[in-house]
């Protein structure tokens, strides 16, 4: 028996030695990042890293080279490379972006983010695409969530989060200029200069500018909506030591919008620095904290909304004996509204100034039950100005095995009331019961989502990968105007209710060396109506298309040519009494460019299919055309 | 008893030296990823992309279980093994334990040359893999990897000791 033991542990210490019966298999160890296995302790077994990949939700990632390649102009245009958000432009400067539906103008159920500024207005709970100035070739990644995210997110992650991540002064070192000559989008011009002050201290400034023409109406009028956005910024990455990383970055941005009246003005600027601290391995913490600030008018009246918002936050990470994952944080934000409405006899915000503080706080834990089996639970609470307390509790679960991610999720999210469920007068001035008017929201609630998920996510090889998403929505408490029993005295209450599914399928493949596509499809379908004893027809609150696709191509030609086409179909919207119907349409654009030693010179067309073409409302977008010329040394 | 305690030691060592080797192969076949080697690298869109290994071998059948059936783009990835730098044919990537005088005469092809000596990258190789807390970290030079047309990703210098 002696005998025996011993010779089980001679061939235990010939397997150690020949690195056979290891924990660190080949395949285990391919799946971490470069910098995951950095981390790896070359001497002891350290926890397995989660990938994004095998993240446990509906995630597509647009990365910076695809951006780039597609000859998108702006944020909301690069969107357009998620086929999980429907995006529509409006007018020259109007852009609605929505994921999972409810799709319209005051679109109110998404987080969008920049580099961790959270940018949707708690005016009326949406963003405002045009103030959203991002240097697209310092563009890391945006990262494009559908469904809800409320635990880890904010109080606003119910049908989406859309992140952008832009790329540290590290990555973005030398000059960037750019300038560019086209049709719709009349010029835009770029410059970034990336240095270092030592060799930890890296720094980047830039600056940019474009002029955008005006749409059409449909007998080939123009229509006045021209506009133009100048802003600049800049971004320092300190490596204050090896578990610290400090950055420090800001923007100021000033535009004109024109109307058919006058011009509107708008400007805004944003302070942000975050800290990092790595602890260990296992553990880290991160601080963040900002100052963001818009102003935009409206011309004739010059009303206007001013904005601060002061946020500060923070989150702590660390793991449990390799069995656990764990993430808790806390944020508050200060936010003083200035609403300005100088026509009392028109629509308004009332009362014009308003404190819309936030406080959260939230806490996770991922459970490995077994090698290849997760459960990961946790519940965000927060407290709002308008409804106090509420929580946002999640529980999903993961199969991961052989690059393969099987999840399903139960989620429950909040909406919370904005200033234009709330504070919103029609006119602004009292009127009696007679007399038809719209006196605010003083009884509204947050609108309530329970979300089922069910995905499934698939590497076959090193060349391709797929995704594919499935949902079904219930909402509660949705949006309502109706008049008070007995008057015309109309209040904004939450007398609607809907349900949706879907599904939303992505991929990837390299088909050679030079050619890769990118690929998806969605497939949308809701059913909204008044609740029971309510009378309000909500259905243009979701101006959503049925089924979408999407197909981007990426080829490097020979001779350092570059041709790129993204081609885009939507299927049609329906009227509503408050939205005009849209055709579906089927568009594409393409990207011819050279490339010789750091100069690069491309010819953008955009929306090339038809002459013009109407995403939403009425007006009308024409083909554009644009050259460019940028220089990368 | 005596016999067990000096072997479980020898062991000991054995085994961290295997774990870093086996995260140095790994690495190996990530910078597949994170360089760019210029298009006259290959004579076809087929022809194997090689990770080369002079001299000793210190990683064994655990690399070749890490290229199993990968490609590069279209180029499935092989392993080949050198006695002698007169030997190297056709390489993308190679390894040697030796210093890097060894491998001199490669400084003009688009070869991205790794090692692990202490003065590797300073004497002109292009990434050198040494331990640091226990981990192991990546020494750069950039000047040398220029030289050669091999242009690495800002995501693997970022995470890098750079020396110019």
């Amino acid at each position: 028996m002696k005998k025996l033991l011993l010779l089980l542990f001679l061939f235990f210490l010939f397997c150690f030695y020949n690195g056979y019966g290891q924990d660190l298999s080949p395949k285990e160890l391919k799946k971490l990042s470069v910098e995951e296995l950095m981390n790896v302790e070359v001497s002891l077994v350290s926890r397995t890293p989660e990938k994004l990949t095998e993240a446990a939700s509906a995630i597509q990632v647009i990365t910076g080279e695809d951006i780039r390649r597609s000859g998108a102009t702006n944020v909301a245009e690069a969107l357009r490379l998620a086929a999980n958000l429907q995006v529509n432009q409006l007018s020259s400067s109007v852009w609605l972006v929505g994921a999972r539906g409810f799709n319209n103008v005051f679109a109110n159920k998404l987080l969008v983010m920049v580099d961790g500024r959270t940018i949707y207005t708690p005016l009326y709970g949406g963003v405002l695409w045009e103030q959203q100035n991002v240097l697209l070739e310092d563009i890391d990644r945006i990262e494009v969530v559908s469904g809800p995210g409320g635990t880890l997110w904010g109080p606003n992650a119910v049908n989406g989060i859309i992140n952008i991540i832009t790329k540290s002064s590290k990555e973005t070192q030398g000059l960037y200029a750019s300038v560019a000559a086209g049709t719709f989008v009349k010029d835009m011009a770029a410059l970034r200069y990336g240095g270092k002050m030592n060799d930890k201290v890296y720094y980047k400034i830039y600056g940019q500018h474009f002029d955008r023409n005006a749409t059409e109406q449909s007998n080939g009028a123009k229509n006045t909506d021209a506009w133009n956005m100048s802003d600049g910024g800049f971004k320092i990455n300190w490596d204050a030591s090896s578990k610290d990383d400090i950055s420090f970055q800001g923007d100021y941005y000033g535009g004109i919008r024109k109307t058919v009246v006058a011009n509107s003005p708008l400007n805004g600027q944003h302070l942000l620095g975050k800290w990092n601290r790595t602890i260990s391995d296992r553990s880290d913490l991160t601080l963040q904290v900002y100052y963001d600030r818009y102003y935009r008018e409206d011309a004739p009246t010059k009303s206007y909304d001013k904005m601060k918002t002061t946020d500060v936050d923070f989150q702590h990470r660390f793991s449990i004996k390799k069995r656990q994952n764990f993430v808790w944080g806390a944020g508050y934000r200060f936010v003083k509204d200035d609403a300005s409405f100088t026509n009392t006899a028109s629509a308004g915000i009332v009362p014009r100034f308003k404190r819309l503080d936030l406080f959260t706080a939230f806490a996770q834990d991922e459970f490995f039950l077994t090698d290849s089996l997760r459960l990961i639970v946790g519940t965000k609470l927060l407290h709002n100005v308008y409804t106090g307390w509420e929580c946002q509790p999640s529980a999903r679960i993961a199969w991961i095995k052989n690059q393969t991610t099987l999840w399903a999720a139960v989620t429950r999210a909040v909406r919370t009331p904005s200033r234009f469920d709330v504070d919103y007068y029609l006119p602004m001035t009292p009127q009696p019961p007679t007399v038809p008017s719209v006196a605010g929201g003083p009884d509204f609630v947050s609108e309530k989502l329970l979300a089922y998920e069910l995905g499934y996510r698939f590497q076959p090889n090193h060349v391709s990968s797929f995704s594919v998403a499935t949902f079904y929505n219930i909402y509660n408490d949705v949006y309502s105007v109706e008049p008070k029993p007995g008057t015309l005295t109309y209040q904004i209450q939450n007398g609607s209710e809907a349900t949706s599914w879907g599904l939303e399928f992505a991929g990837n493949y390299q088909v050679m060396r030079d050619w890769r596509l990118r690929g998806a499809y969605t497939y949308f379908k809701k059913d909204i109506h008044a609740k029971p004893g309510h009378n309000f027809n909500p259905s243009y609150l979701g101006n959503d298309v049925r089924n979408q696709v999407m197909l981007q191509s990426i080829l490097d030609l020979p001779a350092h040519f570059q041709f790129d086409i993204v081609g885009r179909y939507l299927d049609p919207l329906a009227k509503t009494f408050a939205t005009a119907a849209v055709a579906a349409y089927l568009t594409f654009d393409a990207r011819l460019a050279y490339n010789l030693k750091g100069i690069e010179i491309a010819l953008v067309g955009q929306n090339l299919a038809k002459k013009n073409h109407t995403e939403f409302g009425t007006f009308v977008i024409p083909r554009g055309v644009y050259g460019k010329i940028t220089a990368r040394f | 008893m005596v016999v067990l305690l000096v072997m479980t030691g020898f062991s000991l060592q054995s085994h961290s030296q295997t774990r870093a080797n086996q995260v140095k192969a790994v690495f190996l076949f990530n910078f597949a990823q994170f360089v760019d080697w210029p298009a006259n690298s290959f004579s076809s869109p087929t022809s194997p992309f090689v990770i080369g290994i002079l001299g000793n071998d210190p990683f064994g059948f655990y690399i070749d279980k890490v290229i199993e059936g990968e490609k590069v783009d279209s180029h499935p990835i092989v392993v080949q093994r050198y006695n002698d730098a007169d030997d190297i044919r056709n390489c993308n990537i190679l390894f040697t334990s030796k210093s890097y005088s060894a491998i001199k005469n490669l400084q003009n092809r688009s070869i991205l040359t790794v090692g692990d000596q202490n003065d590797f990258a300073a004497d002109g190789g292009m990434i050198r893999f040494f331990i640091e807390n226990n981990k192991i970290k990546l020494q750069i030079n950039l000047k040398a990897a220029k030289a050669a047309s091999l242009n690495i990703s800002s995501k693997l210098l970022r995470l890098a000791d750079v020396i110019e």
